[in-house]
């Protein structure tokens, strides 16, 4: 099958895939019974509630309120977010575009720590290295997201008081223009170093934490295939012309070793995702992360109806860019088999 | 001429199944050999056997609380006290719960947690993928395609919604982690199924006219549930390391017994520098979580024919 017509398929199967999931949110935002809870009051007589139960079409079948909520969905209408009190589509690009940042950080720490991690290891096979390296990775997808978060609040904030709260000290933020919602590029943008110092120093312990956690699958992953390529005939030639064996590694090995390693990539961007809902909570991060573990604790069913579509529609895109990257890093992949 | 395909047929099938189960027999013998050569896999053995002593031994380490076993007694008079105290060995939460008593008591919530997930979810997961592999066409079309919705959710964030939806309760979190959890399995089994269906001994096993039943239980199951168990222990960890951030959150009941539950309890005094609460409780879930990574993962480097051994 030629690569376009791959994509092609997997570009149908996605709107499919996403009605899928939109109907177990729906499904799920039921569960717990009608809604009506979140537009009533005490005082409200019987027939009051009659006429919301009308007003809001909570009398319709089910499938008549799934496409009437989906409907909204696709006009932009997420609904009312209860613990915000204002409509969900306004307040999400502005926590969205704080929690992306946070993740895209995460995700180059993940890269950078799984790379080296997994190569160490892979290139000192079975000695003591690889079993410190073993132990390190395992140990990240291990620990407990909210425990290291409160460990390194512990260290470095109660401690050390060298880390701060929050996402930005408000006055900074207030003082440079925001052009991208980005903090961290905005403050790039606008060439001031004391905001850039700022958005970094805020941006550093929830993106260790996240990025330790996530990046345990990408060391190991590049391990094996490491392990792999490293018994392969073109590297006993490399060997053989003289190459010191830290350049056979980085230079020959490591390189197609990590082929395979791009899709778990992919993967390791959905442990991203769910990361931000503790640590945005425990570094008080406002982003989506943090206004989801807040509707869940006020049954505010909207919000997190919103939030787990959101992250579902980006974790598959970003599987999907995997996908396509890793097709075409390795002609050899055979698809749709 | 029917007599003589029939007979080399029976043979082929008697042979296919004795190289199977002789291969299934050799296999977990050197399997365990190995898994207990690799140092770190020893460790989180070990790990795992004081964890599960704890467990299984919770009330002659601390008596029981006659108020129910699963909640943490509250000694109201002494919140907040440090480790080492008198009565409270490892100190007590802002509002009096035993450390100790969470610790130890926890140990045998992550245990009831992790064994009904694990087993539910396995189970489930098998079944689901045997439809999809062993009977194919539109099963395993509507299969897969349900297994393709629920992979395009985080696992957390699914098994947080589910929670939510169903309201704060322990029980619930066990509910929500098996909706979540046996997608992995019904992959995993459909995969292995498609790849054994195609043995030789299999197609024997109809040609003598085995019943598609007898045929399943007898060469297919047996043979597809390797990568099944590094994955339920891989699983038994990662399902106590969601449902502990689950409870942390605050969807289970307050004062249960339980790793993450006791964490949330003692977050608010970290700011206050009483850092042994939480400390100690995510320790307990970080090791459980460690261990059985340890071991799954030594299982997988031994069983997994790409890393084996050259």
């Amino acid at each position: 099958m030629q690569i376009k017509d791959y994509i092609i398929r997997r570009l149908l199967t996605l709107p499919l895939l996403m009605v899928g999931v939109s109907i177990v949110v729906f499904a799920l935002s039921r569960v717990g019974g009608s809604p009506i809870g979140i537009y009533i009051e005490h005082e409200m007589t019987q027939a009051e509630i009659a006429q919301v139960a009308e007003r809001y079409g909570l009398n319709d079948s089910l499938p008549e309120q799934y496409f009437a909520w989906l409907g909204g969905v696709l006009t932009g209408d997420l609904g009312w977010s209860g613990v915000s009190v204002a409509p969900v589509a306004d307040l999400l690009p502005a926590k969205l575009t704080a929690t992306m940042e946070l993740a895209v950080c995460a995700a180059i720490v993940a890269v950078i720590l799984g790379i080296s991690i997994g190569t160490f290891g892979g290139a000192r096979r079975d000695k003591l290295g690889d079993h410190v390296s073993r132990v390190i990775s395992i140990s990240g997808a291990s620990i407990p997201q909210f425990w290291f978060a409160l460990l390194l609040l512990l260290l470095f904030y109660q401690y050390l008081g060298v880390a701060p709260l929050g996402r930005a000290d408000p006055e900074i933020y207030a003082s440079i223009a925001h052009p991208t919602g980005f903090y961290s590029v905005d403050a790039l943008l606008n060439l001031d170093g004391r905001a850039l110092w700022d958005a970094v120093s805020h941006l550093a312990l929830p993106a260790m934490t996240m990025g330790y956690t996530s990046m345990a699958i990408i060391a190991r992953m590049l391990r094996s295939s490491l392990v792999e390529q490293l018994g392969e005939d073109y590297v006993d030639a490399a060997r053989a012309k003289g190459l010191p064996e830290r350049l056979v590694v980085r230079r020959h090995a490591r390189r197609n070793a990590l082929v395979p390693t791009v899709t778990v990539i992919g993967l390791s961007w959905g442990f991203l995702l769910q990361g931000t809902v503790v640590v945005e909570l425990i570094f008080n991060w406002p982003g989506i992360g943090r206004w989801m573990t807040d509707a869940v604790l006020q049954g505010d069913r909207a919000t997190i109806m919103a939030y787990v579509l959101v992250t579902s529609v980006i974790f598959v895109v970003v599987n999907l860019v995997v996908d396509v990257i890793y097709v075409h890093l390795d002609r050899r992949v055979t698809l749709g088999a | 001429m029917v007599d003589v395909a029939r007979t080399h047929a029976q043979g082929s099938l008697t042979a296919g199944r004795m190289e199977a189960f002789r291969t299934r027999a050799l296999r977990w013998g050197g399997i365990v050999r190995d898994t207990l050569r690799n140092p770190t896999t020893a460790i989180g053995l070990a790990i795992l056997t004081v964890i599960f002593a704890m467990a299984i031994f919770a009330p002659l380490i601390v008596a029981e609380n006659p108020q129910g076993a699963m909640q943490m007694p509250r000694d109201w008079g002494a919140p907040n006290m440090p480790p080492g105290s008198p009565d409270h060995p490892l100190g007590t939460t802002p509002q009096g719960g035993d450390v100790l008593y969470g610790i130890v008591w926890g140990a045998r919530t992550s245990l009831r947690l992790a064994l009904t997930v694990v087993g539910i979810t396995v189970l489930i997961g098998i079944a689901m993928g045997s439809i999809a592999g062993f009977l194919g066409g539109k099963w395993d079309e509507m299969v897969m395609r349900l297994v393709d919705v629920f992979l395009s959710i985080p696992e957390l964030i699914f098994a947080l919604a589910i929670a939510a939806a169903l309201g704060p309760s322990f029980g619930n979190i066990i509910l929500a982690l098996a909706v979540v959890f046996w997608v992995k399995y019904a992959r995993i089994m459909r995969g292995q199924i498609l790849q054994i269906k195609q043995n030789e001994y299999v197609d024997a096993a109809y040609v003598v006219g085995e019943s598609k039943w007898n045929v399943y239980r007898k060469d297919i199951l047996p043979n597809s549930l390797t990568p099944i168990v590094v994955q339920a222990t891989l699983d038994m960890g990662h399902v106590v390391l969601i449902g502990a951030t689950l409870s942390f959150i605050g969807l289970a009941e307050a004062g249960l017994a339980e790793w993450g539950n006791l964490v949330s309890e003692g977050q608010s005094g970290i700011a206050a520098g009483m850092w042994w609460v939480a400390t100690f409780a995510g320790g307990m879930v970080f090791l459980w979580s460690l261990a059985f990574n340890l071991v799954g993962d030594g299982l997988r480097d031994v069983l997994d024919p790409r890393t084996e051994r050259r």
